[in-house]
């Protein structure tokens, strides 16, 4: 090293961190325009056999809008029927054969996901856009969910844009009566959609509509001859609802949905504290909790998507979808009510603010 | 032929430049009086000089002027305006020919523009000057030639020097450096020249000066790799350090570009050659916390080399977008955008520097008429809009999108 005039004036910051920073550094990496920034967007289908699944996903095939998407099929039943109908419309169709979606099998779903990746970069399958996973019908989409959380998964190549539930008019009543994997199901969803309304006896469509909000204040759409618009399937959810509570017309089953709004900004080390906790003694009841957050740390919304004991990496965006810059987020618990929440986020947040006791 | 890939990008607007869509290094922006956002455009080679393109509305780019070079054993490549003055290089095809240097272009009224002076450059050993950096409206930093300067190998014939244009109708020369040994009569040994097949010259390319350390010059030396000057003594430059990775290396390093903020360099390398010939030709993380030994850390990820070999001419890295220290360009010490010829335009996030991760690209379908059947970005430019200019070398002209990354 030479000392005198050709002495860097950058050599006083020597570390390594140094590379990470500057001017556009954010605690999440760099802000984004969107939630899903660079990555492939994922689209997954839940719903029970016989819904409506394979129609909704082929009749969007064969539309301009979902050209160079990439199907994974995730069997359960009779393997290969569904896959023979969709490879014929689509780019890239990747068997699962597996049977159904669940944790011991969410190796799977990465491996293929991976490989996927990998082929669209060197070219071995066309540059596809997008991923629809059609999940088997009993999948609980948790797992799915937790597929693109961490880095270790997919969640630096996929993001998660949205979980679909399909529920036919037909059966849909029944199931989510007696099955709990189906009141899961659309609990989780970030939109739902009813098929089969024209098989069903009249009124019912909207009978099962009502059911639904009582488990999930996401928008509802009705399937028209098994074909819906195709930015209901593919769209980034819109701006999270907030001042909602439900469940308690399903309080037998234990699942409840609410929202929790911030008025002020919350602190990094309070907001971060608080999800830990809520994660580590209550993460298998923390089915989905989801929404944007105001850091005092950060300029843009953080989008907040954890799934059980593990959260999708944090995003920072760079502006806010609108003028409203409350925090707000949404849970779907197993047992966990809004008030317990409440609490331990106002306890948390006060202690790591450093506010005095009045 | 092959369909237009584009990943997260959105494309606006294509236009062939009315059959003179042949675009070499020099893409600037004037803010006109009137209001219009004039696209100034250097050719890549003859007959044309240099493009006016207003992309106000940049989904509906207009033909504004254009300029024929004066003579046709010339091209212009290199072109950069700050408000209404613009300056363009010439570079002859052979030395001794005339007219070889720069010339200063008022261009108030981008339909008309006028020559306000000529810097002339020839002389028996110079091809004049084949790119040009004019960034704060006082000095032209250049590869250049001069009728002074015997080089030691013909092929080191442009060297770095740095031009006054305070008053642009006298430019002054206030400085000059050049490898040592490239200059007939230095005491310092001629460099080892790299093998015939991969000997490009040691000469500057792109030579950057940044008003975040206007003491600083960041060349891409071509075959002698990356150079940082200290240039706080414009008269006396001297070399603070040279990163040199050929060989193994193919030679012609292109670009430096600083990230200032993160102590980074982005170095550039220029394919050169066809069919994959001079494989790999990189854009290099570099780690310039220690400005005397610039480190490499990684490079931008790159599709295989079999996708695009045989899609026809050069397939790797040539020019960056150089963060402009001007109002009407874009800054990011995030996003690197390069060129990679029919490799399109390719987008990367170097938040992590150790792992710079794609997030888009631009592959257009072969331009009609292309004479390789392939297209060949070959630079891009980003205004403070955020919208992405980026040209065809050969016929393609001038192609407008949005980030969505």
């Amino acid at each position: 090293m030479s000392a005198g005039s050709t002495r860097s004036k950058w050599s006083s910051e020597t570390g390594p961190e140094t590379l990470f920073g500057g001017k556009d550094a954010s605690l999440f990496g760099r802000r984004q325009k969107r939630a899903r920034g660079a990555r492939l967007p994922v689209v997954a289908v839940t719903g029970f056999l016989g819904s409506g699944k394979t129609t909704l996903i082929r009749a969007l095939l064969d539309k301009p809008e979902g050209a160079s998407t990439a199907v994974v099929v995730n069997e359960y039943g009779e393997i290969g029927i569904d896959h023979a109908l969709l490879r014929s419309s689509s780019d890239a169709t990747v068997l699962l054969g597996n049977g159904c979606l669940c944790c011991n099998v969410r190796s799977d779903l990465q491996e293929t996901l991976r490989t996927l990746f990998a082929d669209r970069a060197r070219g071995a399958v066309p540059s596809f856009v997008r991923v629809i996973i059609e999940t088997s019908g009993l999948a609980d989409p948790g797992p799915v969910l937790q597929t693109f959380a961490t880095d270790r998964a997919l969640g630096r190549e996929f993001h998660l844009q949205a979980l679909i539930c399909v529920i036919d008019a037909v059966a849909g009543e029944t199931n989510l009566a007696r099955m709990p994997e189906a009141r899961k199901q659309a609990a989780l969803a970030d939109r739902i959609i009813v098929t089969k309304s024209d098989l069903a006896d009249t009124g019912a469509s909207e009978h099962l509509v009502k059911r639904i909000a009582t488990l999930n204040p996401a928008p509802v759409a009705i399937a028209s001859n098994g074909e819906i618009n195709p930015s209901f399937l593919l769209d980034e959810p819109a701006a999270v609802r907030r001042n909602f509570k439900l469940g308690e017309a399903d309080h037998t089953h234990g699942l409840e949905s609410f929202s929790l709004t911030f008025d002020e900004p919350l602190s990094w080390p309070g907001f971060e504290q608080a999800m830990a906790v809520l994660m580590s003694l209550r993460g298998p009841d923390l089915l989905r909790v989801k929404g944007f957050v105001a850091l005092a740390e950060c300029r843009g919304p953080v989008v907040v998507h954890v799934v059980q004991h593990v959260a999708h990496p944090l995003v920072e965006l760079e502006d806010w979808p609108d003028a409203d810059r409350q925090s707000r987020l949404v849970f779907v618990t197993r047992g966990l009510g809004r008030d317990q929440v409440a609490r331990l986020f106002a306890g948390i947040t006060a202690v790591a603010s450093g506010e005095q006791r009045a | 032929m092959a369909e237009t890939a584009i990943w997260n990008f959105k494309q606006l607007a294509h236009h062939e430049l009315d059959g003179f869509g042949g675009i070499g290094e020099g893409m600037s922006i004037q803010i006109a009086k009137d209001g219009r956002r004039i696209l100034w455009l250097a050719h890549e080679s003859a007959p044309k000089n240099f493009t006016a393109v207003d992309v106000s509305d940049p989904r509906a780019p207009k033909l504004v002027a254009r300029a024929d070079l004066p003579q046709s054993h010339m091209r212009s490549n290199s072109l950069e305006t700050v408000g209404d003055i613009m300056a363009v290089a010439y570079q002859t095809t052979q030395k001794g020919l005339q007219p070889a240097g720069f010339e200063l272009f008022d261009i108030s009224v981008p339909e008309n523009p006028r020559s306000i002076t000529f810097f002339d450059c020839s002389g028996p050993h110079s091809r004049g000057v084949h790119q040009l950096w004019f960034a704060d409206g006082q000095y032209v930093h250049m590869s250049s030639g001069s009728p002074d300067f015997v080089p030691t190998h013909p092929k080191d014939d442009q060297f770095y020097r740095i031009i006054d244009v305070k008053n642009p109708s006298k430019p002054v020369e206030v400085g000059r450096w050049w490898l040592p040994g490239t200059k007939q009569g230095d005491s310092a040994p001629p460099p080892v020249r790299h093998p015939e097949h991969a000997d490009t010259g040691f000469r500057p390319h792109n030579t950057n000066v940044y008003p975040e350390r206007p003491d600083r010059a960041y060349l891409g030396y071509i075959d002698g790799g990356l150079v940082i000057l200290d240039i706080s003594d414009m008269a006396h430059p001297k070399m603070v350090s040279r990163w040199d990775y050929h060989p193994p290396y193919f030679g012609f390093t292109h670009t430096v570009v600083p990230f200032f903020d993160r102590n980074l360099l982005i170095v550039s390398d220029e394919c050169t050659r066809t069919e994959g010939a001079d494989w790999p030709k990189l854009v290099w993380i570099v780690d310039g916390r220690e400005e005397t030994n610039p480190v490499p850390i990684s490079t931008c990820p790159l599709p295989p080399l079999q996708n695009f070999m045989r899609q026809g001419a050069r397939y790797g890295a040539h020019n960056l977008y150089e963060n402009l220290p001007k109002p009407n360009a874009w800054k990011s010490d995030r996003i690197v955008l390069g060129t990679y010829f029919n490799g399109g335009l390719r987008a990367y996030d170097t938040s992590n520097p150790y792992q710079p991760q794609e997030v888009g690209y631009f592959v257009p379908e072969p331009p009609a008429r292309a004479p390789s059947g392939a297209i060949q970005i070959n630079d891009v430019f980003v205004d403070e809009r955020q919208i992405v200019y980026t040209v065809d070398r050969h016929v393609g002209g001038l192609y407008t999108l949005e980030m969505e990354f």
